[in-house]
């Protein structure tokens, strides 16, 4: 019992200590409402020594879906695309960043993809062509996508960055909105100087993919 | 046919060599109490797949579905069936190749040639053209599934809702076939019928003893069909529309016409061409994710004979609502069919009409087992049937509990 609280106090403690050092980043949208799914990202105006390991990173396809919607990945990261769907996809890019295209079986998994270069990958599928999805490639460890709320927290060293967003809902979607911003013990609001498309969910289910 | 069957066959097992292939099959067992009026499939009047004689367990569904990607745009695909009714048959019901290239464009495109089916239903989304709905078939759908197959070249040009960021999406189609020319021997001289039997390349199906076949207008013609036989050398075609609504509502109408010379006759097999067109109207509503509404509309015409001997118009539809609760899937359908006699030869009477009721529940044990239970009632009448000495109208019921296998 001893122990547990122990272990419970050294949680609490460590939860306090990373607030410390996550700022909050707010992203609102025209009308100062929270934009949520917004990719946001810092990129340190000092060069960061030369980051950790290649990490790798899942793409799935599952229930005719890319799963997630929107991968988020360091430039230089493995991206796997395992099919947990008993029918085939064939995933394809043509974007600037990274122009590829898999057959993808659940029984036969491919090789990870290696994406070198910053931008925004848009997946497609040709069998189904409702599947839409998105990596995009930044060139820094912080990032992460907005809540329902518009909000995110990161967990950054204070200093100078560039404060880098990106939504679907973009008319171009290779675009990306900066801005310089300091980082002190202060959370910090953007708002989004273009409008967002809101994005079609199609809902679909196994009879579906008889065209 | 036997010779695309074999090009078929040829590349598909030297593309398996070189690239990977996705082999689909399943199994479906049936313990049937059929009703005392003998099936259609043994030359009989009734309208369903099976009759008393074959109370018991039955081989329902036997169906082997592949794909083979051949590279990047190509592939072959292929359904092949078993069937023990009427007798024990092995077939091709689909062989065909597809080009789907990938393209930036936001506007997708893909062609099928080899024989296939016009992607007229919405009843019929599960492997091999299976309905995941009722075991049985809507009167429509059993009849695409034993006459009509496209032996030919398809082109379907698509424009995807999601790539515009729009709600619609919608598909052209356009084909053209030979072959196909005996479809509506079966509307005239059997109507409309109730079954998930469909015919394999090469197949024949046989009609009841029908009187008038037995005179001088109509000696040359056989007391069955081969549906899918070229006689006249003409191309058929036909095309359709495709429009979705967030895949909530889908809206599929095609117009098909086999472009049949009523006149031209294949003496050796007994088939004329058919002068067949229809209009076909289906439309799928997703009430909720679980709940859906199915309905399908068609309406069309078919003459044989130099002077349109045989003349008639057919008409069909049905409303089907299916639900789903867990692994439960219960659907229920009713149907409505007719076929009016448009021509002078009184003694080749086709009129026939009927309407018939089917409901199922289906069990999904496992994703690889299924159970099922289904019952189905139908009446109908034909004006053949008082020559064969038989009451022109019928009432029947089949009862059926299903197992169905798939891997």
């Amino acid at each position: 019992m001893i122990s547990k609280m122990k272990i419970l106090f050294a949680m609490v403690l460590l939860c306090i200590v990373l607030e410390n050092n996550a700022a909050v980043i707010t992203i609102n949208d025209q009308s100062q409402q929270g934009q949520a799914n917004a990719v946001v990202w810092l990129t340190p105006n000092t060069r960061l020594d030369a980051t950790s390991d290649e990490q790798t990173f899942t793409m799935a396809q599952k229930d005719r879906q890319f799963t997630p919607h929107i991968l988020v990945v360091e430039q230089n990261s493995q991206v796997e695309f395992p099919n947990a769907d008993s029918i085939m996809h064939h995933v394809y890019s043509f974007s600037k960043s990274k122009s590829f295209e898999l057959k993808l079986y659940r029984e036969q998994p491919q090789a990870p993809i290696t994406f070198d270069k910053t931008g925004v990958v848009e997946l497609g599928c040709n069998i189904h062509d409702w599947m839409l999805g998105y990596i995009v490639v930044v060139d820094s460890p912080f990032y992460g996508i907005t809540n329902d709320q518009g909000q995110l927290s990161l967990d950054v060293p204070q200093g100078d960055y560039t404060l880098n967003v990106w939504h679907e809902g973009f008319s171009d979607i290779s675009s990306t909105e900066s801005q310089a911003l300091v980082i002190a013990n202060n959370d910090v609001s953007y708002q989004l100087k273009q409008k967002v498309t809101p994005r079609i969910a199609i809902a679909v289910d196994e009879f579906d993919e008889y065209e | 046919m036997n010779n695309l069957i074999r090009l078929v066959t040829f590349f598909c097992l030297t593309a398996a060599i070189n690239s990977y292939a996705q082999v689909k099959g399943l199994i479906q067992v049936s313990a049937v109490k059929g009703d005392s009026q003998p099936s259609w499939q043994e030359g009989g009047l009734g309208l369903y797949r099976y009759d008393s004689n074959n109370d018991g367990i039955v081989l329902s569904q036997g169906v082997l579905d592949f794909s083979i990607d051949l590279n990047s745009a190509w592939s072959a695909h292929g359904v092949v069936n078993v069937y023990q009714d009427p007798q024990l048959t092995l077939g091709f019901s689909q062989a065909y190749f597809q080009y789907k290239p990938l393209s930036s464009s936001k506007y997708k495109w893909h062609i099928r040639a080899g024989g296939f089916y016009p992607l007229l239903s919405l009843e019929n989304p599960d492997k091999g053209w299976l309905s995941p709905y009722n075991y049985t078939n809507s009167a429509i759908n059993s009849w695409v599934g034993e006459e009509i197959r496209t032996l030919g070249v398809e082109a379907t040009i698509k424009r995807p809702g999601r790539r515009f960021n729009s709600a619609h999406s919608f598909s052209f189609v356009g084909a053209t076939f030979k072959g196909n020319d005996p479809a509506g021997t079966l509307l005239a001289w059997r109507g409309f019928a109730m079954h998930d039997r469909q015919t394999t390349f090469n197949e024949s199906i046989a009609f009841a003893p029908v009187t008038s076949l037995n005179t001088p207008q109509l000696q040359f013609q056989a007391n069955q069909v081969l549906p899918f036989e070229e006689v006249d050398g003409r191309f058929g075609y036909y095309a359709g529309v495709h429009w979705d609504y967030l895949k909530k509502s889908q809206f599929r109408f095609y117009y098909y016409d086999n472009n049949g010379d009523p006149a031209a006759l294949n003496k050796s097999t007994g088939q004329y061409a058919w002068d067949t067109r229809f209009s076909s109207a289906a439309w799928l509503y997703k009430f909720t994710a679980n709940t859906r509404f199915i309905t399908q509309m068609m309406s069309g015409s078919t003459a044989m004979g130099t002077k349109r001997g045989v003349n008639n118009r057919f008409y069909s539809h049905f409303v089907l609502v299916s639900h789903k609760m867990a692994k439960h899937r219960i659907s229920i359908r009713y149907d409505y069919f007719e076929v009016t006699d448009h021509d002078d030869w009184l003694f080749d009477p086709n009129a026939s009409e009927g309407e018939g009721i089917t409901a199922t529940l289906r069990y999904q044990l496992t994703p690889q087992w299924q159970l099922g239970i289904e019952g189905s009632a139908l009446h109908s009448q034909a004006d053949n049937r008082a020559a064969i000495n038989s009451p022109k109208n019928i009432s029947q019921q089949q009862i059926s509990l299903n197992v169905q296998w798939r891997y």
